[in-house]
C-alpha cells in the first residue's frame, strides 16, 4: 500500500461538528465516515435500549451528540438513514418517561428538525409528538412539546391552508375530547384550537366543534376552557391581528437618507433592502381586503341542541360540580347564546329565580345573563315574575342604594329587550324612585322611565308620559308593539339616494331637450348600464394605473335586465305622470322628502330597491348622503338604546354594565377624582416652540447651525470663546444690526403694540 | 454645595479605622454574623460506632459507585483496587464481589476518554476470571463494537484489545451471541475500509478510513488485521476441544446424547428470542459453524479477499498480518466451499 494522502478528518479526533460541516458540502467524499458513525450510532442505540434509563454522559461522545449530529445531514444520505426517523419515533413513544431530559428534548429537536429538512412529514411528526403530550408526566417536555407542535402547524400552514393536516389534526383533537369525556387530557385540544383559533390559522367550524365538545366534557377545566374560548376567543383574535399590524413602522426615507450618510457597508444595504421589503409588504397587507372571518358563535350548527344540553348538563343537573365561577360562565356562554341566536330555553328563565337575590354571590353576573337571555321573542309571561321577584329583592327602600339601582338597572336591560314583560303597576312604582336620594337610584329609574315613554307609554301615568309620548299616543302614531311582530327592514336613508337619482335623470332629460318627468325605457336601460359601467368608484382610475383603454362598440350593449323591451316593468313606471313638468312641482310631489316621512301612514317604502342592484358606487354615495343630511343626529334616544342593544347582542352584556348605574351615586375619593380630572392630558406643560422643535426632530430634519452651536458642550466652546475685541467683522455688524432691530421693534420680545 | 461640618464628619465616619487596643479582643467586622446558639444537649446523627475497618466487600462496593465520578485518576484508582482486590483474592474463596456485579459497572469505561483509565480496565479485565465471563458476552460485545466504530482513534485500538480478550476468554460465545457475528464482521470492514456497497460506476476516491493517528497507521492496521484473523479463527475454524467430547460421549445405547440434552451454556434458549424485539440478519445469533461460513461467504468475503491482496501487494509488515489472515480464511472456508460444490 502505497503512500496515502492523509485526509484532513485525521487530523481530528471526536470532532462532530466538524465532520458534520464536511458531510454537508460534501456528501459523497465523506460517505463512508457517515456510515461509520452511522453504525456507532446502532450500537450506541442497542446499549442503550438495554437500559434507556441510564445517562451515557460518561463518555466523550454521547448518544445524543450522535442523533444530533445524524439528524443534521439525514437529508444527505436518505438510503442509509431510512430508518433512522422510525428509530427516534420508537425511543421516544417507548422511552419518553424514563429518558434522561437532555436526551429527551434532543430526540423532539431532531424529529422536528428532521420535519424541517421534509425527511418525514407533518402529520407522522404531530402523530408521534401528540400522544406524548397528553401522556407525559413532565411538565417541561409538555412545554416543549405544545410549541413544537403549535410551530409546526404554523409553518405547515404558511403558505397556504393545509387542509389534509388540519383535518387530520382536527380529527384527533375532536377524538380526543368525545373518546373520555372525564379526563383532563382534553385540556391540550382546547389548549391548541384556541392558540390556533388565535392566530387565524383555523377558523372553520371544524375548530368551532371541537371547543364544542370541549365545553360539553365532564372535566371542569377543560369545560371551563371550552366556554372562555366561546367567550372570549374571537377579542382574542381580534387584538392579536390588531398586534401583528402594526409592529415596528419603519421610517424608510430616514433609512435612506442614512444610507447615503453613512458609510456604506454591505450589511448596511441589507438592512436597507430588508426595511423596503417590509415596507411593501406592509402595504401590500393594508391594501388586501380584510379576512372575512366569522365569529365562533356564528359557526356553530346547532345552536339550540348546543344551548340546550350546556344548560341542562352543567346548570340544571343537580349532580354537576362546577363551582359557582365555572356555572357562571357556562351561564353567560348559554345566554349569550339564546340572545344572539334569539333560541328559546323556556326552562332557563325559571332557573333564575333562585340567584335573583342580593346576597346571592355575584348576583350582578346572573343579572347580566338574564338580561343577556332576553330578546323579543321570549314569552313576556315567562320573564314577568322574575322582574317582579327582581323588584321585590332589590328595589325597596330598606335595601342599599347599589342593591337598587343594580336591579333597576337589571330591570331596564330585561325591558329594553322585551318590554311587554312589564306591568303598569309594578312600572308605575318603580318609575317613583326617580324621586330618590341617592343619584345612582334616581338615574336608574329615570332610565327605565325614558324607555317606557317610547315603547309603551300608556304604561305609565299621564303625567309621566312626556309631551312626545302623550301627543303621539294622541295621534295614534305611537302603537304597542305586539308580542312577536318585526320591525319591515329598510336600508337608512335610501330615499335620500333616491331623490339624488331622480334629480339627475331630469337634468340629463333636460339638456336632451326631453319633458324632464316622462322616461322611458330606454333611457332606463341606459341609466341602469351607466351603473354597471361605473361599477366600483375606484375601478375607473384604476383603469388608467394599467394603460388600457376601454373602447367600447357601438349597438352592442349587453342587456343585463331580463325584462322584455314590450313588457313594461311596473317598478319603472315614472312616478305621478299625469303632473305638469314643472321642476317645483315635481320636487314636491317626490313621495319620500323628509317632511312628509313625518306622517307615518304617509312614508312610504322606497322602491328603488325593487328595480336597482345598488352599486358599490351607490353605497359610497348613500354614506355621502346620509352624512350631509345628518341622518344619525336625528335618531332619537329610543333608536340609540336599540342600537346599543345590537351591540350587545355581539359583545354581551356584562356584570359591570349592571353595577354601572351604581356608581353614580357613591362619592369619589380625593385621589380618584384628580386621577379623573386628569384624565389622559400631557402631565407637563409644553410651549409651542418645544412642541415644534420635538416634531421637527421626530420627523428626523435637521438643524441650523445656532441651535448646534447652542446644544454643544460648554466645556468645549470655552477654548473658542472670543472677546469683545477678537470678533470677526461680520459678527460686529451682525451684532450692531441685532440691536437696531431691537430697538426698532421694542425690546426684546417684540412690543406689538408700541 | 456648601455642606456643613455636621455632614462631613457623618462622611468620614464609614471610613475611620478603629483603633487597637492592648488587653482587648480585636473588634469585629461590622458584617460579622453571630453564629452562637444555646441548646439543652446535642446528638450527632450519623455517628458512626463501629470500631473496626469496613470490610473489603464494602469497600469494593464503594469503589464500583466510584467509577462514575467525574476525574479521570479517581476513575483510575477505583479500578486499580478492584483490580488488587481481585487478583488477592486467595483461590477457592469467591470475589469480594461477583463478576456478575463488576462486569455490568465496569463495561461502560471501554468508552472511557482517558487513556489510563482503559489501560486500567484492561487489567482489571485480565484479572477476572475466565469462566465468568460467558454470559455476559453480549453486553461486553456492545460495548466493544461501540469502541471499535468510535470517532477517537485511541479508542478504536483499545477497543481491539479488549476483542483480543475477549476472544481468548469466551471465543464461542463471542461468534455465536446475538449480533456478535454479523455485526463484527461489518465493524471490521469499515475499520479497514474494505467497504463491500461500491454505489454506481463512479470510482469512490480512496476513503478517509478511520485509521489511528496518522503517522501509526500501518501499525493500527496490522492489529486491526492481526484481531480480525483471531475473530475468524474463532468463528470459522472448528474447534478442537469439541471433537474429545463426541468420542467420549457414547454410552452405549444411546448416541450423541449431548445433542439432545439441554446447553450447558447459560441462556440457552436465548437463540428463540422469545422476549426481545424481533431480530433481523444481522442481529440474528448464529450457532452453528456452518451458518457462519454460510453468512460469511454471502456478506464478507469477496470484500476481505479484495482488501487483502492490496494488502498484500503492500509487502512488509501489513502483508505478512495479511498472509496470516489469508491462511486462517482458507482453513476456515475450505470445507464450505466443497460443500457448495456438493450441492451444486
Amino acid at each position: 500500500m502505497g503512500k496515502r494522502k492523509v485526509g484532513a478528518l485525521e487530523k481530528v479526533d471526536a470532532d462532530l461538528a466538524n465532520l458534520q460541516y464536511k458531510v454537508r458540502r460534501d456528501p459523497a467524499s465523506y460517505r463512508d465516515d457517515f456510515q461509520n458513525q452511522y453504525n456507532q450510532y446502532e450500537t450506541f442505540r442497542e446499549l442503550f435500549l438495554q437500559n434507556p434509563g441510564t445517562t451515557d454522559s460518561g463518555g466523550i461522545v454521547s448518544l445524543r451528540d450522535l442523533i444530533d449530529f445524524i439528524s443534521h445531514v439525514a437529508s444527505c444520505y436518505p438510503d442509509l438513514t431510512a430508518k433512522f426517523p422510525d428509530d427516534l419515533i420508537q425511543i421516544i413513544s417507548l422511552h419518553h418517561e424514563v429518558l434522561e431530559s437532555e436526551l429527551r428534548d434532543k430526540i423532539v429537536g431532531s424529529l422536528v428538525l428532521l420535519r424541517n429538512k421534509d425527511v418525514i412529514d407533518s402529520s407522522k411528526l404531530l402523530n408521534t409528538l401528540f400522544p406524548i403530550l397528553v401522556s407525559t408526566p413532565s411538565k417541561s417536555l409538555r412545554a416543549l412539546l405544545f410549541t413544537k407542535i403549535l410551530s409546526d402547524l404554523r409553518s405547515s400552514n404558511v403558505k397556504g391552508t393545509n387542509h389534509k393536516l388540519n383535518r387530520t389534526i382536527q380529527t384527533v383533537l375532536y377524538n380526543l375530547l368525545t373518546s373520555d369525556r372525564a379526563s383532563p387530557k382534553g385540556i391540550w385540544a382546547v389548549k391548541i384550537t384556541r392558540e390556533l383559533w388565535k392566530r387565524q390559522i383555523w377558523t372553520d367550524s371544524k375548530a368551532v366543534e371541537i371547543m364544542k365538545e370541549a365545553s360539553l366534557a365532564d372535566n371542569e377545566k377543560v369545560i371551563t376552557g371550552g366556554v372562555r374560548f366561546f367567550l372570549g376567543g374571537d377579542k382574542e383574535r381580534e387584538e392579536m391581528a390588531d398586534d401583528t399590524d402594526d409592529d415596528e413602522n419603519v421610517d424608510i426615507g430616514k433609512l435612506r437618507h442614512q444610507a447615503e450618510i453613512n458609510k456604506k457597508t454591505k450589511k448596511k444595504g441589507r438592512e436597507l433592502k430588508r426595511a423596503a421589503d417590509k415596507v411593501r409588504k406592509q402595504e401590500k397587507k393594508k391594501n388586501a381586503p380584510h379576512p372575512l372571518n366569522f365569529s365562533a358563535l356564528h359557526l356553530l350548527h346547532d345552536p339550540q341542541g348546543f344551548a340546550e344540553s350546556l344548560f341542562t348538563k352543567h346548570c340544571q343537573n343537580s349532580k354537576s360540580k362546577l363551582a359557582l365561577e365555572s356555572k357562571i360562565l357556562v351561564l353567560q356562554l348559554v345566554s349569550r347564546l339564546v340572545g344572539l341566536h334569539k333560541l328559546t330555553v323556556i326552562s332557563l328563565y325559571s332557573y333564575f329565580l333562585k340567584y335573583l337575590t342580593p346576597r346571592q354571590a355575584s348576583v350582578t353576573s346572573f343579572l347580566a345573563c338574564l338580561a343577556q337571555a332576553t330578546h323579543n321573542l321570549v314569552p313576556p309571561d315567562v320573564l314577568e315574575p322574575l322582574i317582579q321577584k327582581i323588584a321585590n329583592e332589590f328595589v325597596s327602600e330598606a335595601a342599599a342604594s347599589e342593591v337598587a339601582a343594580a336591579g333597576l338597572n337589571a330591570i331596564r336591560e330585561i325591558c329594553v329587550r322585551q318590554p311587554l314583560a312589564m306591568n303598569d303597576t309594578l312600572l308605575q312604582d318603580l318609575v317613583m324612585y326617580r324621586k330618590s336620594k341617592d343619584k345612582g337610584t334616581m338615574m336608574a329609574a329615570k332610565g327605565l322611565l325614558s324607555l317606557y315613554r317610547e315603547v309603551g307609554a300608556e304604561l305609565l301615568k299621564k303625567r309621566d308620559r312626556g309631551k312626545d309620548a302623550a301627543m303621539g299616543l294622541r295621534i295614534g302614531e305611537m302603537k304597542e308593539r305586539r308580542f312577536g311582530e318585526e320591525q319591515a327592514g329598510e336600508i337608512e336613508g335610501i330615499e335620500l339616494l333616491e331623490k339624488l337619482k331622480e334629480e339627475e335623470r331630469r337634468k340629463r332629460r333636460e339638456e336632451l331637450g326631453l319633458p324632464p318627468d316622462l322616461g322611458t325605457d330606454e333611457e332606463e336601460e341606459e341609466d341602469e348600464i351607466d351603473n354597471w359601467k361605473n361599477w366600483d368608484v375606484e375601478s375607473d382610475s384604476s383603469d388608467d394605473e394599467d394603460g388600457w383603454i376601454n373602447v367600447e362598440s357601438d349597438g352592442e350593449d349587453i342587456n343585463i335586465s331580463d325584462s322584455d323591451d314590450d313588457s313594461k316593468p311596473v317598478a319603472k313606471k315614472p312616478r305621478l305622470s299625469s303632473a305638469p313638468a314643472d321642476g317645483a312641482d315635481g320636487e314636491k310631489e317626490n313621495s319620500t322628502t323628509p317632511s312628509k316621512s313625518a306622517e307615518p301612514e304617509a312614508k312610504k317604502i322606497s322602491k328603488l330597491l325593487t328595480h336597482h342592484i345598488l352599486t358599490p358606487a351607490d353605497l359610497k354615495k348613500l354614506q355621502e348622503l346620509k352624512v350631509q343630511s345628518s341622518v344619525t343626529s336625528q335618531l332619537s334616544s329610543f333608536k340609540k338604546r336599540q342600537a346599543l342593544a345590537a351591540k350587545h347582542a355581539d359583545e354581551g352584556v356584562t356584570s359591570a354594565d349592571i353595577e354601572a348605574p351604581a356608581k353614580l351615586g357613591k362619592k369619589m375619593t380625593r385621589e380618584e377624582k384628580i386621577a379623573g380630572a386628569k384624565g389622559d392630558k400631557d402631565e407637563h406643560h409644553k410651549s409651542t416652540t418645544a412642541i415644534r422643535k420635538e416634531k421637527k426632530a421626530s420627523e428626523g430634519k435637521s438643524t441650523t447651525n445656532k441651535e448646534k452651536a447652542r446644544k454643544k458642550n460648554f466645556l468645549m466652546t470655552l477654548g473658542k470663546a472670543k472677546g469683545k475685541q477678537k470678533r470677526s467683522l461680520v459678527d460686529v455688524r451682525r451684532t450692531l444690526k441685532g440691536h437696531i432691530e431691537r430697538s426698532k421693534r421694542g425690546g426684546k420680545r417684540g412690543n406689538a403694540g408700541m | 454645595m456648601g455642606s456643613s461640618a455636621k455632614k462631613k464628619k457623618e462622611k468620614k465616619k464609614d471610613f475611620q479605622k478603629a483603633k487597637l487596643r492592648v488587653g482587648k479582643g480585636k473588634l469585629k467586622a461590622a458584617n460579622a454574623t453571630d453564629t452562637s446558639f444555646k441548646a439543652k444537649s446535642i446528638a450527632l446523627k450519623q455517628q458512626s460506632l463501629t470500631a473496626n475497618a469496613p470490610t473489603v466487600e464494602a469497600l469494593c462496593a464503594h469503589h464500583l459507585a466510584l467509577l462514575n465520578h467525574k476525574s479521570d485518576t479517581q476513575r483510575r484508582d477505583s479500578l486499580a483496587y478492584l483490580t488488587t482486590a481481585i487478583t488477592s483474592n486467595p483461590p477457592g474463596i469467591p470475589l469480594p464481589q461477583p463478576s456478575s456485579v463488576i462486569l455490568p459497572a465496569v463495561q461502560r469505561l471501554i468508552l472511557d476518554g482517558s487513556s489510563k483509565v482503559r489501560e486500567q480496565l484492561l487489567k482489571l479485565f485480565q484479572s477476572l476470571p475466565k469462566g465468568d465471563i460467558a454470559s455476559h458476552t453480549d453486553q461486553l460485545l456492545l460495548h466493544t463494537r461501540a469502541g471499535m466504530t468510535h470517532l477517537a482513534g485511541e479508542i478504536r485500538v483499545f477497543a481491539l484489545d479488549v476483542l483480543e480478550w475477549l476472544l481468548g476468554a469466551a471465543a464461542d460465545e463471542v461468534v455465536s451471541c446475538s449480533g456478535g457475528w454479523v455485526k463484527m464482521l461489518r465493524c471490521f470492514l469499515g475499520l479497514l475500509g474494505w467497504q463491500t456497497e461500491v454505489s454506481g460506476k463512479w470510482s469512490t476516491p480512496q476513503s478517509f478510513v478511520l485509521p489511528g493517528k496518522a503517522g501509526g497507521d500501518a501499525k493500527v492496521q496490522v492489529k486491526q488485521m492481526h484481531a480480525l484473523a483471531l475473530f475468524l479463527r474463532a468463528g470459522l475454524v472448528p474447534s478442537q476441544s469439541l471433537a474429545p467430547v463426541d468420542g467420549s460421549g457414547c454410552t452405549f445405547p444411546l448416541w450423541q446424547t449431548q445433542h439432545h440434552l439441554v446447553s450447558q451454556r447459560s441462556n440457552a434458549y436465548a437463540h428463540l428470542n422469545l422476549f426481545g424485539a424481533p431480530r433481523d440478519e444481522e442481529a440474528e445469533m448464529y450457532e452453528d459453524r456452518e451458518d457462519r461460513q454460510r453468512v460469511f461467504h454471502d456478506r464478507a468475503e469477496p470484500a476481505i479477499v479484495v482488501g487483502l491482496e492490496q494488502a498484500t501487494k503492500g509487502g512488509g509488515e501489513m502483508g505478512r498480518a495479511a498472509a496470516q489472515l489469508k491462511k486462517i480464511l482458507k482453513e476456515g472456508m475450505m470445507d464450505y466451499r466443497g460443500e457448495d460444490f456438493a450441492i451444486i
